[in-house]
């Protein structure tokens, strides 16, 4: 058994010049991910760890008229407190839905999107939202769209080096939104998969329409909400079949129970916009 | 590594692998045998724990997490008035819960009682989904929080009386 060494940085700047030493060194913070799937009486962890929950940069949240910020180390508990006025409802939403009350106590945000074997429940959402992800390395930082996690392949991606330090989640109205979970619900599975949708019409025209589906995999087609935004509501039932068609074809490389199950929740989002 | 923090009230110090689930230190190190560890992912709410007053399931958490930190672990909330307050609940409800998820129980009420002194129905079996033993029905589970709730409240008010 490794024994690992583990660092407590007191701040940002000493974080990264112990990730200067141990570039290879376990980011820590909920670690809830990490325990579960391991079933011994002790856990395996890599040569060194750094305890980051506690670290000040990660744990501040701020809200303003337009966004909310959030650490990337609050749990989920944590966001939940901030209650339904500052928490955009379908985040709310997709939140609560995240294991128990205890495990909600430890998991962090950040450790839901920064999940590598797949997608967590927060992605889907904060993919619908245009949630905005800061990394940082010592001395420079960078923004990059959420949706940015998930690679080419579909699969979870980090596409830049650093350490991810707050969630933006743009607020906004939205007329129309839905939220569905697939599968087992306590416990991801290859067949849990979530379902996050937000829509919003201005002067009869569709404006804003977002669809992201994500499990092992995700699915965010905007190249079919690009043709979607724009056309007069309610869709018109040749519209309806057309893009529903399109999706379809698009979750063909989903498994067979997930594709079945996203063609059916995409026929409902659009039977709602064809109304 | 060495690992300072309160148990129970006290400053203890163990003596620890990085890797040591909490609740296996619980158990070992310090013989609270309250702390089970059975399924070791999270999900039994057999090794619920405070955890600088937050309900946790300690077989998820390592033991380098705590360090500075406070647990409080069914040994220790055994002694206060909150968890008195909680039998005394259970019992006006009529609640006999089982071996296996009383302590686990008691903790998860005991939090949500200290985050909210009136908890919504909804709130009390979101809580409680952390110990998901089916000894009890949701309903009574419901009475006896929010009787715990009444006897907390009438004991703080002769308290400022």
């Amino acid at each position: 058994m490794v024994i690992s060494e583990v660092h407590y940085p007191k701040d940002l700047s000493e974080l990264f010049d112990i990730l200067k030493r141990h570039p290879d060194a376990l980011l820590y913070a909920g670690g809830t991910e990490i325990l579960r799937e391991q079933g011994g009486r002790a856990v395996e962890l890599p040569e060194t760890v750094i305890s980051i929950y506690a670290l000040p940069e990660l744990r501040r949240v701020d809200l303003t008229e337009r966004f909310l910020e959030i650490g990337a180390a609050i749990t989920l508990s944590e966001i939940l407190d901030l209650g339904d006025t500052a928490l955009p409802p379908l985040l709310a939403e997709a939140l609560r839905g995240i294991g128990t009350a205890s495990l909600r106590n430890l998991a962090t945000l950040g450790g839901n999107l920064a999940c590598r074997s797949r997608f967590m429940d927060a992605w889907p959402v904060l993919a619908c939202l245009d949630a905005l992800v800061e990394f940082r390395n010592a001395g420079s930082s960078a923004w990059i769209n959420v949706n940015r996690l998930a690679g080419q392949d579909g699969r979870p991606a980090a596409p830049i080096g650093g350490v991810m330090t707050r969630i933006r989640v743009p607020l906004e109205r939205w007329d129309a939104t839905a939220l569905r979970k697939v599968g087992r619900r306590d416990y991801p599975a290859s067949e849990t998969a979530v379902f996050a949708l937000a829509a919003r019409g201005e002067k009869g025209i569709l404006a804003e329409f977002r669809l992201a589906f994500a499990g092992e995999t995700a699915l965010r087609l905007e190249e079919i909400e690009a043709r979607i935004i724009g056309r007069s509501l309610p869709l018109s039932e040749r519209e309806r079949r057309t893009f529903g068609g399109e999706y379809r074809e698009a979750a063909s490389a989903l498994p067979r129970g997930l594709a079945l199950q996203f063609g059916a929740l995409v026929e409902a989002a659009l039977d709602i916009l064809a109304r | 590594m060495t690992l300072p923090f309160i148990l129970n009230g006290e400053d203890v110090v163990a003596r620890v692998r990085s890797g040591d689930r909490l609740s296996e230190v619980l158990r070992e190190s310090f013989k609270l045998l309250g702390v089970h560890s059975d399924c070791r992912c999270g999900r039994c709410g057999r090794c619920l724990v405070l955890l600088d007053g937050k309900l946790v399931p300690s077989c998820i958490v390592p033991a380098f997490r705590v360090r500075g930190r406070e647990i409080v672990t069914i040994e220790g909330y055994a002694q206060t008035n909150e968890y008195q307050d909680l039998v005394a609940g259970f019992k006006a409800a009529g609640i006999e819960t089982c071996g296996f998820c009383d302590s686990g129980k008691m903790l998860a009420a005991g939090a949500l009682l200290e985050r909210r002194a009136r908890p919504m129905p909804q709130e009390i079996l979101e809580q409680l989904s952390a110990v998901p033993c089916r000894c009890t029905d949701a309903e009574a589970l419901v009475k006896a929080v929010q009787a715990a709730a009444d006897f907390r409240a009438r004991r703080h008010f002769s308290r400022g009386h």
